[in-house]
């Protein structure tokens, strides 16, 4: 009987182990919900052209600052949805790369920790960003110097920019909890949404943020739609 | 024991030279604000957010203290060691208005210092970190050739050009932290370097950055560590360590035809005179941030030729569009007619009753013979003489204007050997919007023209030498004479 209740605690304890290492990805299952998140913009897109006056045979000799996509059916992209008062989940390691002379994806999104800066264009780039509450940095990354790693430990929306090419703007969202993009259309799915009462929260570069609240259901999608105002 | 007694009193020693820094270090920042109030308040403000009232018209603006960010910094992170703002402090910032505040006894420096750290708040609560350079290397010419592939390899030439001149086609994008547009330090001119000009200083700039501009940090950029020094060595040697400014304009007496080319090797035998020069801020509109700061000349002439060969950087060549950007243009200015005394017409280009005679070359025009009555009151001479060729690379102006020596009329003056001839500079980068008032320029100097090179030098001092002697000798047998007569 001893045995048995041993083995029984043994199995217990092996099992929650597992269960802790796999966790995040049966979170879902275990009682989370999908978002799926909509954002609108009634006003027109602001995609500034302008003319490159140098390193044009790898950044082309017209470029593009994208402010505010609109895209199909009045979807905002570049919008990140996230749902702040949920912690833990999924650690996701931020990836941007400077290609093109443009920062790949315009918004990147990660978990507080590392993130991977590339650079695919074999010339000279500067990774500048303006955080306050992780440390700002200024780093110069020429054509040999492939790829760098740097920490955000801290939950703030990072603007980029590259001093080079004065054009080159990007974000860097870090974010603690589930959180997602939105695409073309301007939808984004946040999965492992813990149920229950939730805030949602759109954040986009120049329109600001809302903020909404929806009650998650384990195992369903459940969702939302916003609407952004010009400012 | 007396060892000991030697011990203790060498730790004494030790701790209170340690004690005494540590405590000025700390400094008091309720003292160092009556300090700050009075002295730099005014452009910095009273908040410390770099708005003081003579903010608007500075370029660099103040440093905004609120914001934590600083430019000179020996530390690996953001804040800065209070030997860093000491240092500014005390040595100022050159090539910005930031003087130096030497003046201050060190205790009320060291007060400032606490004060100005108050205003950053938390942005400066971690401890400054020193950075550690690679291991030195000494400069030598494989370690500046090095250099060079770097400064190449790594683009260095984006902002601050092929020749270090500031004139990289990344110029007219620079921004700093607070959008202000910032340009890129001229290599070449080593003495502007805001943050000093030693081998560790540029080296530290180098690896650090400077933080709030686009200026970013290389040290873990660079293909081995030791490019850092390379790259120092490279920059050290594109120009020399001070402007060595001339008092005097020496025009080189020579038998030979003068060459126009501006790169003819003739120029680059003939010791340039550097002339620095100042923003125009008298009358309006007034120009408190020049582009042109210095004016090498070279001035040679002949039995029929005078021939004034000018460097000076600019980093665009422009042609003006008339409105935001004009014609580069220089002036050099004489009075129209040299007379012997001090009376000089104004040195702002004359005035009403004294006009002066200007010899100026101008984007698209070439070189004209000028009377000016004023900044604005130009009129071409009829008949000049005045020729001229300008090349333009890299950031830098090459032009040689000639004429010749003698001059008909009021209006012009005639050149001659051995008199001192005032001349005075101005100069206008209109890709940077001079034009008219808004000018690089001096207050008189004097040129003078060697004597014509001749034997007489050599055949006058012995004739003289040989005369004295005939009369030496009269006279002591004279003195002779007379003494046995009596």
């Amino acid at each position: 009987m001893r045995k048995t209740f041993v083995v029984l605690i043994a199995v217990a304890l092996v099992g929650s182990a597992v269960m802790l290492a796999v966790g995040p990805r049966l979170a879902g299952a275990q009682g989370g919900g999908t978002v799926e998140v909509e954002v609108k913009y009634n006003g027109a897109p602001v995609v500034e052209k302008l003319k490159v006056n140098k390193d044009v045979e790898k950044c082309g000799s017209e470029t593009t600052i994208d402010k505010v996509v609109v895209g199909g059916n009045k979807g905002l992209a570049n919008a990140v949805a996230s749902v702040p008062g949920a912690k833990g989940g999924k650690a996701v390691k931020g990836m941007i790369d400077q290609h093109g002379c443009k920062f790949q994806p315009h918004v990147v999104l990660m978990t507080p920790g590392e993130i991977e800066i590339k650079n695919s264009d074999d010339i000279l780039h500067n990774i500048h960003t303006y955080s306050t509450a992780n440390p700002a940095i200024n780093k110069a990354q020429p054509k040999f110097k492939k790829t760098m790693t740097e920490k955000f430990e801290k939950p703030e929306m990072i603007k980029v920019t590259c001093d080079v090419h004065s054009w080159m703007l990007g974000w860097v969202a870090v974010t603690p909890g589930p959180a997602a993009i939105t695409d073309n259309n301007g939808v984004a799915k946040i999965e492992n949404v813990p149920a229950g009462k939730q805030k949602i929260e759109v954040w986009h570069e120049t329109l600001g943020k809302q903020e909404k609240e929806v009650d998650v259901k384990a195992g369903q999608t459940t969702k939302v739609s916003f609407e952004m105002k010009g400012k | 024991m007396v060892r000991l007694g030697v011990c203790a009193s060498f730790a004494a020693s030790l701790s209170l030279a340690a004690g005494s820094q540590a405590a000025f270090a700390q400094g008091d920042a309720n003292a160092g604000k009556a300090v700050y109030e009075l002295k730099c308040a005014g452009c910095h403000g009273v908040k410390g957010d770099g708005k003081g009232p003579a903010a608007e018209l500075l370029v660099p603006a103040p440093r905004d203290f609120v914001s934590g960010i600083y430019k000179i910094r020996t530390s690996a992170n953001k804040t800065p060691s209070d030997q860093d703002l000491f240092r500014i402090i005390s040595e100022g910032m050159p090539g910005t208005s930031m003087p130096p505040w030497s003046v201050l006894p060190e205790k009320d420096r060291w007060n400032v210092v606490a004060y100005i750290k108050s205003f950053g708040g938390d942005k400066l609560k971690e401890p400054a970190k020193k950075l550690e350079l690679p291991k030195e290397v000494g400069s030598s010419e494989a370690s500046i050739k090095r250099g060079k592939e770097m400064y190449e390899a790594i683009e260095c030439h984006k902002c601050h050009g092929t020749d270090g001149r500031a004139d990289g086609p990344s110029r007219s994008e620079l921004k700093d932290e607070w959008g202000h547009p910032v340009a890129p330090a001229n290599l070449t001119k080593r003495w502007t370097f805001r943050g000093g000009h030693s081998r560790t200083d540029i080296a530290t700039r180098i690896a650090n950055g400077v933080l709030g501009t686009p200026m970013p940090a290389f040290l873990d950029a660079v293909e081995k560590p030791e490019d850092i020094w390379h790259l120092t060595n490279f920059i050290v040697s594109l120009g020399p360590d001070s402007p060595q400014n001339a008092t005097l304009v020496t025009v080189t007496a020579m038998t030979e035809a003068i060459p126009d080319d501006p790169n003819a090797d003739l120029w680059k035998k003939i010791a340039p005179n550097n002339i620095p020069l100042m923003g125009q801020v008298i009358v309006d509109p007034r120009n408190f941030n020049p582009v042109i700061d210095l004016v090498s000349v070279r001035a040679v002439y002949n039995d029929k030729e005078i021939a004034f060969h000018l460097t000076w950087d600019d980093p665009t060549e422009s042609k003006g569009d008339g409105k935001a950007t004009f014609p580069d243009a220089i002036s050099l200015q004489f009075p129209p007619q040299i007379t012997a005394g001090t009376e000089r017409p104004y040195f702002l280009m004359g005035d009403g009753s004294d006009a002066v005679y200007l010899l100026r070359w101008e984007q698209g025009k070439g070189v004209m013979e000028i009377s000016a009555s004023g900044p604005t009151k130009l009129a071409p001479i009829k008949g000049g003489e005045a020729n001229g060729k300008v090349v333009y690379a890299n950031g830098q102006y090459r032009l040689v204007m000639k004429r010749p020596l003698a001059a008909q009329g009021t209006d012009r003056p005639t050149f001659r050997p051995a008199v001192f001839t005032p001349i005075a500079f101005q100069a206008w980068d209109g890709g940077a919007g001079e034009t008219g008032t808004k000018m690089s320029l001096t207050s008189w100097y004097y040129s003078r023209l060697e004597e014509p090179k001749s034997s007489r030098k050599f055949v006058i001092p012995p004739v003289v030498a040989l005369l004295t002697l005939a009369a030496m000798v009269l006279i002591v047998r004279a003195a002779r004479s007379r003494a046995t007569n009596t």
